[in-house]
């Protein structure tokens, strides 16, 4: 307990307290500030848990005196893409060590990608995972993406039909690039025509040979090999572009669906604003470093994206952090302050529907390297929130749109109610999955709080708000912050 | 303060590495020229003043070099070291050995200064986070090569004198993109507070632009696309090495037409940069960047840069020696 700044008084489990995974008998949770991203309405409240499920719900009047409680009560997180390393490698993240991560970081569900080994293609790997996500005990949803290729090589489409009974959440290559346009528009044909989204990492393979780093400055005095922007832009472009060819040609009550991952480049922005424009379905997310980052913490530079943006980083100075930390090797890779910005921007305007955690963990044999050898991602599931309210006390997001883009956004998306997922809203009656976080109270970045078995993240002994306190799923106690016990 | 040989010791010279030398400033690079100054004179009366007396330095060259790895065991023996040698083909690296397990094995057979050449930028950084003792980056990928710069800067302070260069304009002409030597003379060359300029194929110049912009105020870096322009009144012009697989590359010209032209010829010297210098951090491909005549000729002071990089490489060794003792 840190000199009661953890306000458990408003938490009143009462007489039968709390027990990980058990449903939550009653908890009761005084003056806090509630998020309801369905109605958009935010305020100061009060919230009663009973037998798992929200039973009473009471908003103060507006006129209420006193500061603004900094505890948060919201919907839990939805993440749309995290990897989880199981089956196949599971000493680098199991379904039991990562959901714990996720609960940990306020996830209440996880959409899960298909890269694992044996890759997720066929139904009866699908049910390896679903089964593997259900045997770790934790109530933290979890399904699957399936490939959209069979063993995500680019060359025969996946049984969709199959996969998608199989309870699938939609279909992606990811890390790998969609780059055959042909199968890209066969893909959105076939999944449109199942009401499921193909997911893509735009990339335009011949501008990111070899890459090691964003194409910029940094990357420049690095001497670290690009990756320049008008690689994702241009797929963007080509991707909205086959969309705009497949809407056309199927039948009229087959909406095929795009959704573009881990957007980095401002560039990207005006081709997914035009195509919304134009009607086309198009959903894209963000990773939350893609807004909080940016290319000079290659260089050692640790200020977050608006402070640099005045300044962008140029060289080290003496007493700097080390440059080359494998943690910030990421693909697509961070870019230039001026992008996070305009990323910010498209979160708060809408533009972009999610912000997902992009979780990669990695073991360290495999990002102990030099940098250009060291694998790409980063373990993020449980910063992910830190660098979200980092990006909201930085004035350029507002908390509402910061808990839509982690909940709404992502359950819209995914078509939340086709996979029987609860909608993220505070309403009284629903299931209780919610995530009861503290903004002003840091933690640090560590071995004793990270539940992920990846460490590959250059957030490692940082200080991050929003130290979450509870995260409810299913109406079941997932996490419970261990100050609390 | 003075050590054994009457040569003054820095006191203050606080870097642990020397993994690039774009964090040094002009009183340290001083130190280590007026350093390399003293060894030079030194090297013929031996066993005046051994700091690596007694220690070993293990060479790392996870990337084919002779001359580099040459220097640096001459400079080590000739302050007493005992340099041991791995290179890339037969060390444990080429066996999948990770770049960490070779940097701790060698210190636990007793190397107590490393020296570490690898074709990835930022690998000297990483081996000297496992590395007990002092690590000299002896050129990773396109990031750094710190004593080649230092040696060339030593060369242009001997050969024009101090007055002369601190007015000068040095042109580096080439394939600046994936360039080490061109990444680190920029940072020590501007540093000292000389006009550099860059010149070459247009697609090797990518990025740099961008850097002459957020060069710290009082740096002078130009960049131009107009080879003429970029050598004029040049009182040394550096030719970077061009590597064949490089060209014939994306956008990149044939060997015969970058000869053609950005072949550094004496007719070119003589027309816009008369007085110039003509340096190269070897080895040079003849007839690419430089015709045989003018790599052989009198403004030529490649074998010079190639004779100073053991002082140099001494005096920044001593110095790391001593930032441990």
């Amino acid at each position: 307990m840190t000199d009661g700044r953890v306000p458990i008084n408003i938490l009143d489990p009462g007489d039968g307290g709390l027990t990980r995974g058990g449903v939550i008998g009653h908890l009761a949770i005084a003056d806090a500030w509630l998020v309801d991203p369905v109605s958009g309405r935010s305020g100061r409240g009060s919230i009663v848990i009973e037998d798992g499920r929200i039973a009473e719900l009471e908003w103060a009047p507006a006129s209420a005196s006193g500061p603004s409680p900094s505890v948060v009560v919201a919907p839990s997180f939805i993440d749309i893409r995290a990897h989880i390393r199981e089956p196949g490698a599971e000493e680098g993240e199991s379904f039991a060590s990562g959901l714990e991560a996720a609960a940990h970081g306020g996830f209440g569900f996880v959409a899960s990608m298909a890269d694992t080994r044996p890759v997720v293609d066929r139904p009866e790997v699908v049910q390896r995972v679903l089964a593997a996500g259900a045997a770790s005990g934790s109530p933290v949803r979890t399904r699957p993406y399936a490939a959209v290729t069979i063993g995500r090589e680019g060359t025969n489409l996946a049984g969709f039909a199959s996969l998608a009974a199989a309870g699938v959440v939609g279909f992606s290559d990811l890390p790998a690039a969609t780059t055959d346009a042909a199968m890209l528009r066969a893909a959105l044909s076939e999944a449109g025509g199942l009401g499921m989204p193909i997911v893509i990492q735009p990339d335009e393979p011949s501008l990111t040979a070899g890459a090691e780093a964003n194409e910029g400055l940094p990357s420049t005095i690095l001497g670290l090999r690009g990756a320049s922007a008008a690689a994702e832009v241009s797929a963007v472009s080509r991707a909205v572009a086959v969309l705009r060819q497949v809407s056309a040609e199927v039948p009229p009550d087959v909406r095929p669906h795009l959704h573009i991952a881990h957007l980095s480049a401002a560039g990207s922005l005006d081709p997914v604003r035009a195509a919304r424009a134009e009607g086309l379905r198009v959903t894209c997310d963000v990773a939350a470093h893609h807004l909080a980052l940016h290319d000079g913490w290659l260089g050692g530079d640790r200020r977050w994206s608006w402070e640099a943006a005045s300044s962008p980083w140029a060289g080290a100075q003496a007493g700097d952090p080390a440059p080359y930390h494998p943690g910030t090797r990421l693909d697509p890779p961070l870019r230039g302050p001026e992008d996070a910005i305009a990323l910010i921007a498209a979160l708060e305007d809408g533009t972009i529907d999610a912000i997902a955690s992009d979780h990669a963990p990695a073991l360290a044999v495999d990002v102990q390297r030099p940098f250009g050898e060291a694998v790409a991602g980063m373990s993020s599931l449980e910063t992910t929130l830190g660098l979200v309210l980092e990006t909201v006390d930085s004035g350029r997001l507002s908390l509402v749109r910061a808990m839509r883009a982690l909940s709404l956004g992502p359950w819209r998306a995914l078509d939340g109610g086709r996979i029987e997922l609860p909608e993220p809203s505070l309403r009284v009656g629903a299931e209780a999955n919610l995530v009861i976080f503290d903004r002003a109270d840091h933690w640090i970045v560590d071995d004793v709080m990270l539940r992920s078995r990846g460490r590959n993240t250059p957030l490692l002994g940082r200080s991050l708000p929003g130290r979450v306190l509870l995260t409810i799923a299913r109406g079941r106690l997932a996490w419970q912050d261990p100050d609390l016990d | 303060m003075t050590d054994a040989t009457g040569a003054p010791a820095p006191t203050h010279w606080q870097h642990r590495h020397l993994l690039d030398v774009d964090i040094l400033t002009r009183d340290e690079l001083r130190t280590v020229l007026d350093l390399a100054d003293i060894m030079a004179d030194r090297r013929a009366d031996t066993g005046t003043s051994r700091p690596l007396s007694g220690r070993t330095v293990a060479t790392l060259f996870a990337e084919p070099s002779t001359r580099t790895r040459v220097s640096f065991e001459l400079a080590a023996r000739a302050l007493g070291g005992d340099p041991v040698s791995l290179d890339a083909s037969s060390s444990s690296l080429a066996k999948g050995e990770s770049l960490i397990d070779t940097v701790r094995t060698l210190e636990a057979l007793g190397a107590g200064m490393l020296v570490v050449r690898h074709p990835r930028s930022g690998a000297p950084q990483l081996a000297s986070e496992h590395f007990g003792g002092p690590v000299l980056n002896a050129g990773d990928g396109w990031h750094a090569h710190p004593t080649q710069a230092l040696l060339d800067l030593f060369t242009l302070r001997q050969v024009l004198g101090d007055a002369r260069l601190a007015t000068a304009k040095v042109c580096i002409v080439g394939d600046v993109l994936h360039s080490r030597v061109a990444r680190s003379n920029i940072w020590a060359l501007t540093c000292w507070g000389i006009d550099v300029w860059l010149t070459g194929p247009t697609v090797f110049l990518r990025g740099f632009e961008a850097w002459a912009r957020a060069l710290p105020a009082g740096r002078r870096l130009t960049v131009t696309g107009d080879f003429e322009a970029g050598i004029r009144d040049s009182a040394a012009v550096m030719a970077l090495r061009v590597q064949r697989e490089r060209l014939e590359g994306a956008g990149a010209p044939s060997e015969a037409a970058y000869a053609a032209r950005w072949g550094l010829t004496e007719e070119r010297l003589r027309r816009h940069a008369p007085d110039s210098i003509v340096m190269h951090p070897g080895p040079v491909n003849l007839g690419v960047e430089l015709p045989p005549d003018v790599a052989a000729g009198s403004r030529s002071v490649i074998t010079r840069q190639v004779a100073n990089g053991v002082p140099v490489r001494m005096a920044a060794m001593a110095l790391l020696a001593g930032a441990h003792a």
